[in-house]
C-alpha cells in the first residue's frame, strides 16, 4: 500500500513537473523531431565484417562502430536557435549510436516549437561539462563501455575493425576518440536544402547518413599502416576530425503528428 | 514482588518506544558529515549532488570492504587500502590485484580526497565518483568491469535492499554504486594530527619539531603545501634520469610531463611506507637521502630540485620529527571508517 502511494505520489509529482515545464517555456509546445541514422560506405549500406578499400587502396573492415551524438540544436531561418533541453540528472538528449543495435539508430528530441528551420547542429561526443560531471545514468552510464578508465572520460567515437595493411600484429584497427583530458567534442552543422517547417501538427524525420569511407578519406587521409591504433589524445585527433566529417543529411520526411506518438528512445 | 511489575513494564515499554530514536541517533553519530576544517579551502567534490546519508555512507563503506566488486571475489578496495596505514598498503611496493598479479604503482593513501582536483598518481581520474571505475576494471587490480560489478550486486541477496534504503527507491545501477562509494571515500577527512592542534594553538611542539616545521616550510612546502600538504601539481622529483613510467604524460600526451607524478599529501606520511610512485623507498630516511644527495638530472626534473636539498644530520632529525606530527591517530582509529560486519 505504502509503495503504491509512493508511486502514485511520484507519478503525480512528475506530471506536475511536466505541466510546469510546459507552462514555463511557452515555445516548448510542439512536436518532437525524429532523427534516423544510416551508416554507409559511399553509396552502399555499411555491413560489419565486409571488406572495403580507401582511395589510397588500403583495405578495411568494420566490426564495431559506436558513438555519442548530443547537444542537438536547430537554427531558425532568422538565425536564432532552438536547443534541445537537457537535464543534469538524466542522460536525456545524449544518444549512443551503435551500428549493431538498430533501435539506437532512430531517436527523437524536442518538443520543437513550430517554426521554420534552416539547419541542424550536434556534437559527435559529449560536452565537456557533462564529461566532467561525475557518475551518470542511462545512455551515459559508464558501464556501457563507452568510457575510459585510464584517462577518465567518455569515448566519443569508437571504430574497431581490421585492415591487411594495419601495422598491428593481428591487423586490427582500433580507433577510440575521447575527451579524457578536456579535448572538446567536434561540432557538426548541417544545412537543410530547403527550410524545414515544424507546425503544431506536423514534424519531420531527418535522415542522416554517416559515410565511413570518409573516416579514411576525410579532412585527413588515414593510412592503416601508420595509424592502426588511436587512443591517446594526440594520436586520435585526426580520427576525431574525420569522425565529424562523416555526416550529411540524405533526405527529410514530413511526419504528421499521428506518426510520432510516444516514440522510440529519447536517450533517457 | 507484584508491586515491581508495573514500573518494570512501564520501563520496558519506554525503552522499546525509545529504541528507534536511539538507533537513529547512534546511526547519525556513526555517519561523518562533510565539513571544511578551519583554514582549509572549499572541497572540489560537490556533495550537494550526492548528499551523505547514514544509509548511503554505510552502503559505501560496505562496498569498499566487499570483494564482490572484483571479478573473482578475491579482493576489495580495503584489501590494498588499510585504515591503519591511512588507507595505503603497508609494506607493499606496488598494488596487488586478483590472481596474485602486481600493478605498477604504489597504492596511494586515501584521505581528504574531496579536495583533490584529480586522482591517481598520474591524475587520470578527474572526478571522485568515477575513480572506482579504474581499479574495478584494471586487469591487474580487481580485473572485472563496472557492468559485471553492477550485475553481481543486483543478484546479491542483500544489496538491492541496501541500495533502496540508501537512495529511496528500488534499483542498483552504476551511478548509485559510485555515489555510495563517494559518500565513504569523500568523507575520509584527516585533519586532527598534532600539527593541526599545534597550528590551532591547542598543543605545543618541541624545539626540534618547530625547527622541522621551519625547514619544511623552507624546502618542501612549495609543492607539499599546507594545509593539504600538496598543491596537486605533477612533478619529476629526480628519481630516474630516464623514467620508465611515463606518468602524467600518458594522460596529457605532453613530452614535458614524462616521468612526472602527482605531488602526494604528506599527512600521515609516517604510516604509508613504502614511498614514491613505485614504492622504491622503504623509509623516510631513504626519501630524505634521495632529496639531499640522490637527485637524478633529466630534462623534466623539477627546477626546484636541481642540486638537491642539502640537510645536515640535525636538520634531518628535525624534519623527521616534524613529519611524525602529521600522523592523525584519531583518523586511523576512527571506527566509522573501519570494516564492520553489519
Amino acid at each position: 500500500m505504502n509503495r503504491i502511494m509512493q508511486s502514485a505520489l511520484r507519478l503525480a509529482g512528475s506530471s506536475l513537473a511536466l505541466a510546469l515545464a510546459a507552462c514555463g517555456h511557452g515555445e516548448s509546445a510542439g512536436l518532437p523531431l525524429r532523427v534516423e541514422i544510416s551508416h554507409v560506405v559511399g553509396a552502399a549500406p555499411l555491413r560489419l565484417g565486409d571488406q572495403y578499400s580507401t582511395a589510397a587502396g588500403d583495405g578495411w573492415s568494420a566490426e564495431r562502430l559506436r558513438y555519442y551524438l548530443s547537444n542537438f540544436r536547430l537554427r531558425r531561418v532568422d538565425g536564432s536557435w532552438f536547443a534541445n533541453p537537457q537535464s543534469a540528472d538524466s542522460s536525456r538528449g545524449y544518444f549512443l549510436v551503435d551500428e549493431a543495435d538498430a533501435a539506437s539508430k532512430q531517436f527523437q528530441f524536442g518538443p520543437v516549437p513550430p517554426g521554420s528551420y534552416g539547419g541542424l547542429e550536434f556534437l559527435v561526443g559529449v560536452d565537456a561539462a557533462r564529461n566532467g560531471a561525475g557518475a551518470q545514468t542511462g545512455s551515459l552510464d559508464p558501464a556501457r563501455g563507452m568510457f575510459w578508465t585510464w584517462n577518465t572520460g567518455y569515448i566519443f567515437f569508437l571504430f574497431e575493425g581490421h585492415s591487411p595493411q594495419s601495422g598491428d600484429a593481428a591487423h586490427a584497427l582500433t580507433y577510440h576518440v575521447g575527451g579524457g583530458s578536456g579535448a572538446p567534442a567536434h561540432s557538426v552543422f548541417l544545412t537543410f536544402q530547403s527550410p524545414l517547417q515544424i507546425t503544431a501538427d506536423s514534424s519531420a524525420e531527418v535522415h542522416l547518413y554517416a559515410d565511413l569511407a570518409r573516416l579514411f578519406d576525410g579532412a585527413h587521409q588515414l593510412r592503416p599502416a601508420a595509424l592502426y591504433s588511436a587512443m591517446e589524445p594526440q594520436a586520435a585527433a585526426e580520427v576525431g576530425d574525420n569522425s565529424a566529417g562523416l555526416f550529411r543529411i540524405d533526405h527529410i520526411h514530413k511526419l504528421p503528428k499521428a506518426a510520432l506518438g510516444p516514440g522510440p528512445a529519447d536517450g533517457t | 514482588m507484584k508491586r515491581c511489575l508495573l514500573p518494570g513494564v512501564v520501563l520496558l515499554l519506554t525503552l522499546l518506544a525509545a529504541a528507534p530514536w536511539a538507533y537513529a541517533y547512534v546511526r547519525a553519530r556513526a555517519t561523518p558529515r562533510p565539513y571544511i576544517p578551519a583554514g582549509w579551502p572549499a572541497p572540489r567534490y560537490d556533495f550537494s549532488g550526492n548528499p551523505v546519508s547514514a544509509d548511503g555512507f554505510a552502503l559505501g563503506r560496505r562496498l569498499f570492504y566487499d570483494s564482490i566488486l572484483s571479478r573473482d571475489g578475491s579482493v576489495s578496495c580495503g584489501s590494498c587500502h588499510q585504515q591503519f596505514a591511512a588507507f595505503a598498503h603497508l609494506d607493499h611496493r606496488v598494488s596487488h590485484g586478483i590472481g596474485g598479479v602486481n600493478g605498477k604503482r604504489n597504492t596511494p593513501a586515501l584521505f581528504n580526497l574531496a579536495w583533490q582536483p584529480e586522482l591517481m598518481w598520474d591524475g587520470s581520474v578527474h572526478h571522485l565518483e568515477l575513480q572506482p571505475v579504474a581499479p574495478i576494471s584494471n586487469p591487474v587490480e580487481m580485473g572485472g568491469s563496472l557492468a559485471l560489478a553492477v550485475d553481481k550486486l543486483r543478484r546479491d541477496p542483500h544489496y538491492p535492499a541496501l541500495f533502496e534504503r540508501a537512495f529511496g527507491s528500488p534499483g542498483v545501477d552504476s551511478q548509485r554504486l559510485l555515489r555510495a562509494l563517494a559518500q565513504f571515500t569523500g568523507t575520509l577527512v584527516s585533519a586532527d594530527s598534532r600539527y593541526d592542534r599545534y597550528v590551532q594553538g591547542r598543543e605545543p611542539f618541541t624545539a626540534q619539531e618547530r625547527q622541522g616545521l621551519a625547514l619544511f616550510r623552507q624546502h618542501c612546502a612549495a609543492c607539499h603545501t599546507e594545509p593539504l600538504f600538496s598543491e596537486f601539481s605533477y612533478r619529476d622529483d629526480g628519481l630516474d634520469a630516464a623514467p620508465a613510467d611515463a606518468g602524467r604524460a600518458a594522460v596529457s600526451g605532453l613530452p614535458q610531463d614524462r616521468g612526472t607524478f602527482r605531488v602526494p599529501s604528506l599527512r600521515n606520511v609516517a604510516l604509508t611506507a613504502p614511498y614514491m610512485h613505485d614504492g622504491r623507498y622503504d623509509s623516510l630516511e631513504q626519501v630524505l637521502d634521495h632529496y639531499s644527495s640522490g637527485i637524478q638530472a633529466s630534462p623534466t626534473l623539477d627546477p626546484r630540485l636541481r642540486g638537491g636539498i642539502p640537510l645536515d644530520a640535525a636538520q634531518r632529525q628535525a624534519l623527521l620529527a616534524f613529519l611524525d606530527t602529521l600522523t592523525d591517530d584519531s583518523f586511523i582509529h576512527d571506527r566509522r571508517f573501519a570494516e564492520t560486519h553489519d
